[in-house]
């Protein structure tokens, strides 16, 4: 096997995803060792951060629910604003945990059963931090069960023409996927820690949580089948998650929004701003957590390379967004378009357009994409320039639009600040308490696809 | 014979063996054949043969039916229950509603394949299955494959069994008993779990009922009902006469309310004539009006006999008399306008086009109640 794939060139033979010798045994004590061992200092330090903010965001959401949104930002024509912006930028954060869980199992990437898990992780907490904002936004927070469809004594429904109650399906059917998704991936590995972890209340909590799952083939025929599904279908909501949140935008008539090309240019930041927010934890938690030998240089590589692939369509997206501005031949659009780059806003478009398309393009080059500090800086600029990139489409688009004598300035207050750094408070959070109860990696999906007994032998 | 086992598990390190070993052992009919993994062996179903999973199915039925359900429900609800036109479309725009479909599609499949694989195909939870208090369950659920010979009949040899794994290449043997249990489910404590879940269910929806009436109106949520304005009828301090409501400028003219440019109904006659034209809807106006209001006093055909009992004691005019047929159709507009007798002004209770289509159909009144023999031709 090995002498027939070193004859090929570099780029076509299989990755090495493991360093060293990796058993099922080994990989359990590895991966599922911390709910019971007692973390590093570290992750002491990182979670009285993360709290930190997670408590400054809760104040700054108090303020708001005690005086209202008019502590926001917003005003009109912006009415949008930095609710809207935060949305769209936690949805997308989660579309890179669906990709990797679904299209690469789909397409039988190996490379992604080491990630999987954490990705997935993150897609769920990304979505919770996501539906903070629209719950907000909407002003009183408790009638937010108003968006559902439900038979009520005000004789009224929702509007089914509508983009925004397309989202509140699409996110609601993205977070139920997801959890489910998680969920039965979690099954088995939460056996494994049933079954290693000593008699008391956290064995109780993961004998009930692995519902007595006992790996029998039989179970195993039924679930495969089910994950392999599972997949398909949430494959289908990669794609339409993004799409449909675009509709917000593209269904509307204000210039800047009003374009078919939304939808995949929607798709591919989310992919792309998801990727970069996995790389940047992923380099951090198989640090602390040792992991290095599961999640190689090569996991990073692959990562790196598709963020530049990702980066490359959003230029494309951002060229053929001049091309449509050029093409309405509508003074509206072509000023909107010309606000990117210039005007009181100029400055915003002009580090989204930074930070991504120039920056990830040091990912062509191999040593880049194999250096810790160079894919951290990528992976915050990313963020960074998708934030921005949010701002952008939302802000420019809204303060000068059709109706000139509406136009108006928009500045976000501390208390929009606030409850941004509070909503990366709450991801971050979520992160660490998943890291230290939960297994990081998905034990049973690596376990299968180990090199058997008689090929581990070095 | 041995009532007490439930089954002969043998556990081997290695997939490709354990698959060999099930290929072997399943031709001779030991007993029921099952296999305990840490991850699904490849080849591993078949060898102990398991036919292929029927979820695919499932999932593509409830799918349809996921899809089909969302349309009826879009249909119905913009098209029947609250039909609303938006953006000229059709109330039964069907494009419009396929976001919604495609999701809740996905949500019935993705529910289906989950919920009903765990808890119907796999019949989850289940914490009293033997395998699970065997020695072995620490291996199955981190490196050991486990393949069983499980107890299907009365004529289950154990030895038989557990020399066939070991002549297969199984490292070790374990003979799991039956559990000393025989119900896994007590009723007191079926009935205690369905008693907590009531009460939490009971607890939740008085709680979210208290919240929803409670916190709109409690203190911190009053922000959206306290607004610096001033209502109707609140007193202020900003103005010198302390209304919050303010007075119309002297001299303002509601519109069609123009004041009267004459003094008395007989000058009303000489100054103003029906400008209406006699249609049909108009002279349906006029007669809305007159029975809301004139009817009670002058009687629904105008003859002056009331609709009120004899006690109220007025003396309203005969529209039918030969002295009230002969004015002019502008004293009828100044007696509404200026009041008569007993008679009010009606001044603020009916726009000019109302007075004039009342006057219209008096004069229809009066014409049916003396027809002429042409009339009736």
């Amino acid at each position: 096997m090995k002498a027939a794939t070193a004859s090929l060139p570099e780029a076509l033979r299989p990755l090495e995803l493991l360093q060293g010798k990796v058993t099922p045994g080994s990989l359990d004590d590895q991966v599922l060792r911390f709910p019971a061992e007692r973390p590093p200092r570290a992750w002491y330090v990182a979670l009285a951060v993360t709290l930190t903010a997670l408590g400054i965001g809760g104040l700054c959401i108090c303020w708001t629910l005690y005086y209202g949104i008019g502590t926001w930002g917003n005003n009109r024509p912006v009415a949008w604003g930095f609710g809207i912006i935060n949305f769209v930028f936690w949805v997308g954060i989660g579309h890179a945990g669906t990709l990797i869980s679904a299209i690469l199992f789909l397409l039988r990437a190996r490379w992604r059963n080491a990630i999987a898990r954490f990705a997935e992780a993150m897609t769920i907490f990304a979505v919770i931090c996501a539906a903070i904002f629209p719950v907000l936004h909407t002003g009183r927070p408790w009638f937010a069960y108003w968006l559902f469809p439900y038979p009520n004594e005000r004789a009224l429904w929702v509007n089914f023409r509508s983009p925004l109650i397309w989202d509140v399906f699409a996110v609601t059917t993205y977070f139920s996927v997801s959890l489910i998704y998680w969920y039965l991936g979690l099954v088995p590995d939460f056996a494994s820690l049933r079954d290693r972890t000593a008699e008391g209340w956290r064995k109780r909590i993961y004998t009930v949580l692995s519902l007595g799952w006992r790996g029998a083939a039989s179970h195993w025929v039924h679930y495969d089948k089910a994950y392999l599904l599972l997949a398909g279908l949430a494959t289908g909501l990669v794609i339409s998650v993004h799409s449909v949140v675009s509709f917000d935008f593209a269904v509307s008539l204000v210039p800047g929004w009003h374009m078919t090309i939304f939808p995949p240019y929607f798709v591919a930041g989310a992919i792309f701003a998801g990727f970069a927010m996995v790389v940047m934890a992923l380099t951090v938690v198989r640090k602390t957590m040792n992991l290095s030998n599961l999640i190689t240089d090569n996991h990073l590589d692959v990562m790196n390379k598709l963020i530049l692939a990702m980066s490359c369509i959003m230029g494309y997206a951002y060229v053929m967004e001049g091309g449509t501005a050029w093409y309405s031949a509508n003074p509206y659009i072509q000023h909107t378009f010309m606000n990117y780059v210039s005007g009181f806003y100029g400055w915003a478009g002009i580090t989204t357009i930074t930070c991504n398309i120039i920056i990830p393009q040091i990912f062509w080059f191999r040593r880049m994409r194999r250096s810790i500090p160079a894919m951290i800086f990528v992976a915050l600029a990313v963020t960074l320039g998708m934030w921005m990139e949010r701002f952008v489409i939302i802000v420019i688009s809204l303060h000068q639009d059709y109706l000139p004598s509406s136009w108006h300035k928009y500045i976000p207050t501390k208390i929009d600040f606030g409850i941004l750094l509070g909503s990366f408070g709450l991801f971050f959070t979520l992160v660490l308490l998943f890291a230290r109860v939960l297994p990081v990696i998905a034990t049973s999906e690596m376990k299968a696809s180990l090199p058997a007994e008689k090929e581990r032998q070095p | 014979m041995s009532s007490g086992t439930f089954a002969v598990l043998g556990l081997f390190s290695d997939a490709h063996k354990i698959v060999d070993a099930a290929k072997q052992i399943r031709p001779r009919q030991l007993g029921r054949l099952e296999a305990y993994t840490p991850y699904p062996v490849h080849g591993l179903d078949r060898a102990i043969g398991l036919a292929p999973s029927p979820l695919g199915r499932l999932v593509m039925f409830m799918g349809v039916i996921g899809a089909g359900l969302a349309l009826l429900f879009e249909g119905w609800v913009s098209a029947v229950d609250y039909p609303l036109v938006t953006g000229g479309k059709a109330l039964f725009s069907w494009q419009a509603f396929v976001p919604v479909m495609f999701e809740v599609t996905v949500l019935f499949a993705t529910f289906t394949a989950g919920l009903a694989m765990l808890f119907a195909f796999n019949k989850l939870p289940f914490f009293g299955h033997p395998v699970l208090h065997s020695q072995a369950i620490k291996g199955i659920t981190r490196d050991k494959l486990a393949l069983s010979i499980e107890a299907s009949s009365a004529a289950f040899d154990v030895e038989a069994a557990r020399q066939a794994l070991i002549d297969n290449g199984a490292e070790s043997v374990e003979i799991v008993p039956v559990p000393a249990w025989d119900r896994p489910l007590s009723l007191v404590g079926l009935l205690r779990t369905i008693a907590v879940i009531v009460a939490a269910c009971v607890v939740a929806g008085a709680g979210l009922y208290a919240a929803e009436k409670l916190i709109p109106i409690v203190p911190p949520m009053l922000h959206m009902h306290n607004q610096p304005k001033l209502n109707a009828f609140r007193e202020s301090a900003f103005f010198v006469d302390g209304r919050g409501m303010r007075p119309a400028v002297a001299g303002t003219v509601a519109r069609g309310h123009l004041p009267p440019a004459f003094a008395t109904p007989e000058e009303a006659g000489t100054l103003l004539s029906n400008p209406l034209p006699l249609t049909q809807s108009i002279a349906e106006r006029g007669r809305k009006v007159f029975n809301d209001h004139c009817a009670i006093c002058h009687g629904l055909v105008g003859n002056g006999v009331p609709l009120l009992s004899r006690a109220y004691g007025g003396k309203p005019g005969n529209f039918l008399s030969n002295e009230i047929r002969a004015r002019p159709d502008g004293h009828y507009f100044g007696v509404l306008m200026l009041g008569k007798n007993a008679m009010p002004s009606y001044a603020a209770d009916l726009d000019p086009d109302d007075r004039w289509a009342v006057v219209h159909y008096i004069r229809i009144l009066q014409r049916a109640q003396n027809a002429k023999d042409e009339d009736l031709r």
